[in-house]
């Protein structure tokens, strides 16, 4: 602490950064926590429906976690270790769902595959229905295998080729290699990977409240509580319930996997080639991938096709009315790509500085302080919203039905991803640099502007754009947040579609998707290609 | 009386519960080059942080000069730091980190070219000035790292293990490059490093550092023929050590019961008691080795060669002697090929060093 004493406006900094941190993560979560009495959370075995809840929510964990975590490793293991033709296609569309909002996938799949569907009905002559477990099941296993698969790849990277290499010299073949060396090797990857697909599952609210239908899980059951019936209570505990098996898959992932990983075993990447691939698991690799590619490229097709068509499943005739109504949507289209702008900006600021601090200083708070830092990591998007609703509905911070709220609860719930990518980035910086700066004569505030941060730029400018896709894609976090003064088009969209209007909501998605990617590539323009995106 | 520029005073440093320095006191001369050399963790490092203000001085004072600089930042000390990793910084070209302490003071454009043009000619660096640090070779950017420090006008110059990232060959070059400009500049410099060829090859003076304490401090002279511990006589060159116990003390010469005989040394001014444990240490260059039986019959042990390695300029043998075994260095093998079986070893009585039986308890005046 002594040091940093003696430099107030460092001081002043890390007061603000703890305090803000208290006041938009902590204090929230203590008053979801406290809304309920003792005897609501008592009360939870009694109530058949929140039983169905947790039990569904519980059965979907695993079976999406299971299945994500399968086809993002067959896709990781192609893209890092054989060699499949149109692999770097195959790797660019898995990126695809990562850009879009999660329900699009859950909407788009009723567009294909639904009563109505185009291929199951138009083409097939099926009435075959995709709302249900099933149809969430497929959703969530393509909306969350691509982050699987990113992390897993980069796993399997660092596993150097060279010690299949001894593998194989010392008469290990085929699956036999496979089995004994590189699955142990990446098995700690593969777990960090399946707890944070869990976790995104658990969180998952706009694929159920899509596609779902009767099958009730955690997060869209505290929807309706307050949407139908005005229980707050009731949601209140719904999510608390959710918060526990997140954060403790969450601790588990951080705390203990993390520990584990074999990754700096050898320490130098060295540059070996890859072995060769066998015919047979190049052929199979490929069919795999092809299918999962067409079922992603399918979301595409399906609400593209949906914003120009005239009636989804009758009438297929080409039509730009849909269009007409893009005027009544220009409010809640600019509000999202407003309010996400500005959330990104001060996120990945706040979470610039909250770094820094961690990584530079000593002080006594610094381990809280990276504890809170990433905690909203854990923390489900509903509970999040629900805290802020509660929080943030009394003089003198009311911000009921105000810009600001949805503003702060996007800042404070993507602060995790802005954070750990600069953290990662100071300790990639010598430390020696700072010290350097400082023996020629540069105080603090100065290292950090004349060394650090020109460094750190292009990690900055990663957590900008994470954030910002976070914000203007999220559904979970608004849900309770959003009034007819701040909706934005994501909420507008979950509307249009619950009230049937599946082509204007196909007409919005596409636009809001349309704004994301252009803003995207307009970074990409500006900062150019050296910025890595969605590395956790 | 000579002139102290640095006097370091009672210095302890911990880290948690590690004693990183512990109670190190040391005067280094101006203009002098004064080498810490250790072992990984002795102590050395953090000694030089110090120094240079990186670390805060908890226990112990540093004075440069007379005045105490304990509480003078870092970059107030005029004392210039090159690291072990350069530290240039990455975003920077060669001139933008040169001049960076200089812009810091604020001086004028004008003036801050004209003295980086100069140290950097003055290093042969002036080819380099737009490039950035990573498409330059390590030696290059050695060298940009000391113009970095160099421009300060510095009065100290710290140095941590500058060498250590280069290859052998340039390693032996740029150290007397190093050694050169020191020279020439008159700055006071502290070095670090635990290559104990470099220490004795570039300094003027060295101290030995082993678990956070100074154990010896010396010219490279003194700390080669002359260490106080079986642990400096290890740790700088290559030692052999015979243990034995004093029977006789002269005024000439003193007699070493070694066991299965008597070894007879120079007395110096070596101070011992008879019956005394001690241990004899002697270098492996200044060992004679003969097929044939020496004229001399003192000090002769008969031994038989183990095995041997040729270096080039030297050839290193292993002679075992009964329950011992030394380590001989025979120069120029040219002439005499390489020998095996039975040989003769004599130790020059002026060439064997007495050392203290317990390591670091107490050491023997001379």
């Amino acid at each position: 602490m002594g040091k940093i004493l003696r430099e107030p406006l460092l001081f002043i900094t890390l007061l603000v950064v703890l305090s803000a941190l208290g006041f938009f993560v902590l204090y929230p979560m203590v008053s979801v926590f406290t809304y309920p009495s003792l005897e609501d959370f008592l009360s939870i075995p009694k109530n058949a429906r929140y039983v169905k809840a947790i039990y569904n929510t519980f059965i979907m964990v695993l079976l999406s976690t299971s299945s994500a975590i399968t086809v993002g490793f067959l896709f990781a293991y192609t893209f890092a270790r054989a060699d499949v033709p149109l692999k770097r296609v195959f790797r660019i569309i898995s990126l695809l769902p990562l850009f879009s909002p999660p329900f699009m996938i859950a909407f788009s799949y009723i567009l294909m595959f639904g009563r109505n569907g185009l291929i199951s009905y138009t083409l097939l002559g099926h009435r075959y229905d995709i709302i249900g477990w099933h149809g969430l099941w497929l959703s969530e296993t393509i909306a969350f295998f691509p982050m699987a698969a990113l992390i897993m790849e980069g796993v399997l990277q660092s596993i150097s080729p060279s010690l299949e290499y001894a593998g194989r010299n010392l008469g290990a073949t085929g699956w036999k290699l496979f089995r004994t060396i590189t699955l142990p090797l990446a098995r700690p990857g593969v777990a960090g990977a399946a707890l944070l697909v869990a976790i995104y599952v658990l969180a998952d609210f706009g694929n159920p409240i899509m596609i779902a239908g009767n099958f009730i899980v955690l997060p869209t059951e505290a929807w309706s509580r307050v949407s139908g019936w005005g229980d707050v209570t009731g949601a209140a505990v719904l999510t608390s319930i959710l918060l526990l098996p997140a954060f403790f898959f969450f601790l588990f992932q951080r705390y203990w996997v993390g520990k584990r990983e074999y990754t700096t075993i050898t320490g130098k990447v060295t540059l070996v080639d890859i072995p060769p691939t066998k015919w047979y698991m190049r052929w199979s690799l490929f069919g795999f991938c092809t299918v999962v590619s067409i079922l992603i490229l399918c979301i595409f097709f399906g609400l593209i096709a949906g914003a120009f068509t005239k009636g989804w499943g009758f009438d297929y005739s080409p039509t730009l009315k849909h269009w007409g109504h893009i005027f009544s949507f220009s409010k809640p289209l600019t509000n999202s790509i407003y309010f996400a702008l500005i959330a990104a900006l001060v996120s990945s600021s706040f979470a610039l500085v909250s770094a820094y601090l961690v990584s530079r200083k000593e002080f006594v708070a610094k381990k809280a302080l990276d504890f809170v830092a990433i905690l909203p990591a854990a923390i489900p998007g509903v509970f999040f919203g629900i805290g802020y609703s509660l929080s943030f509905n009394v003089p003198p911070f009311d911000l009921y039905g105000t810009s600001l709220i949805i503003i702060f609860s996007m800042i404070f719930w993507n602060i995790p991803m802005g954070y750990q990518t600069a953290y990662g980035g100071f300790q990639q910086i010598a430390a020696s640099l700072g010290e350097a700066a400082s023996n020629l004569g540069a105080r603090s505030l100065r290292i950090f502007w004349d060394i650090e941060l020109p460094l750190l730029k292009s990690a900055y400018i990663s957590a900008f754009i994470v954030s910002f896709i976070r914000a203007v894609t999220t559904l979970s976090v608004i849900i309770f947040l959003v009034t007819s003064t701040n909706i934005v088009a994501t909420f507008r969209i979950l509307n249009l579609v619950n009230d049937g209007f599946l082509g204007q909501g196909a007409t919005l998605t596409t636009a809001l998707l349309f704004l994301t990617f252009l803003i995207l590539g307009c970074a990409r323009f500006l900062f150019g290609r050296k910025i890595e995106l969605f590395r956790i | 009386m000579p002139d102290i520029h640095i006097r370091i005073q009672n210095l302890t440093k911990k880290f948690g519960n590690v004693v990183a320095v512990d109670n190190v006191s040391l005067e280094i001369e101006r203009g002098s080059f004064t080498t810490l050399l250790g072992p990984s963790g002795c102590g050395k490092t953090t000694t030089l942080r110090l120094i240079a203000g990186l670390y805060n001085v908890e226990q112990g004072e540093i004075f440069f000069g007379d005045r105490c600089v304990n509480d003078v930042p870092s970059h107030q000390r005029n004392a210039t730091m090159v690291f072990q990793d350069y530290a240039l910084f990455p975003h920077m070209t060669i001139f933008e980190n040169v001049s960076y302490g200089l812009r810091l003071m604020k001086l004028p454009a004008k003036e801050i070219e004209k003295r980086v043009e100069k140290t950097l000619r003055f290093l042969g660096l002036e080819e380099l000035r737009d490039r950035a640090p990573g498409m330059i070779s390590g030696g290059q950017q050695q060298r940009a790292a000391l113009a970095r420090s160099l421009i300060m006008e510095p009065e100290v110059l710290l140095l941590d293990e500058p060498l250590s990232n280069l290859d052998a060959k340039l390693r032996v070059n740029i150290r007397a490059e190093l050694r050169q400009i020191q020279k020439n500049l008159g700055i006071t410099t502290t070095y670090v490093t635990h290559d104990q060829e470099e220490a004795l090859a570039i300094s003027d003076s060295i101290a030995v550092m082993n678990k956070g304490r100074v154990v010896q401090f010396g010219t490279p002279w003194e700390i080669y023929y002359r260490p106080k511990s079986t642990f400096v006589a290890d740790f700088v060159g290559v030692a052999n050590f015979i243990h034995g116990k004093v029977s006789g003390v002269t005024s000439k010469d003193i007699l070493i019961d070694i066991g299965d005989q008597i070894l007879k040394l120079d007395a110096y001014d070596y101070r011992v008691s008879p019956d005394q444990r001690v241990v004899l240490n002697i270098r492996p260059e200044t060992i004679l080795m003969s097929k044939k039986p020496p004229d001399s019959q003192s000090n002769v042990l008969t031994g038989k060669i183990k095995t041997h390695t040729f270096v080039g300029q030297f050839i290193r043998y292993w002679v075992t002697c009964g329950e011992r075994e030394f380590i001989v260095d025979l120069h120029d093998p040219s002439t005499g090929g390489i020998l095996d079986g039975n040989v003769y070893l004599q130790l020059p009585p002026s060439k064997l060093h007495l050392l203290p039986e317990e390591e670091e308890e107490e050491s023997i005046p001379s």
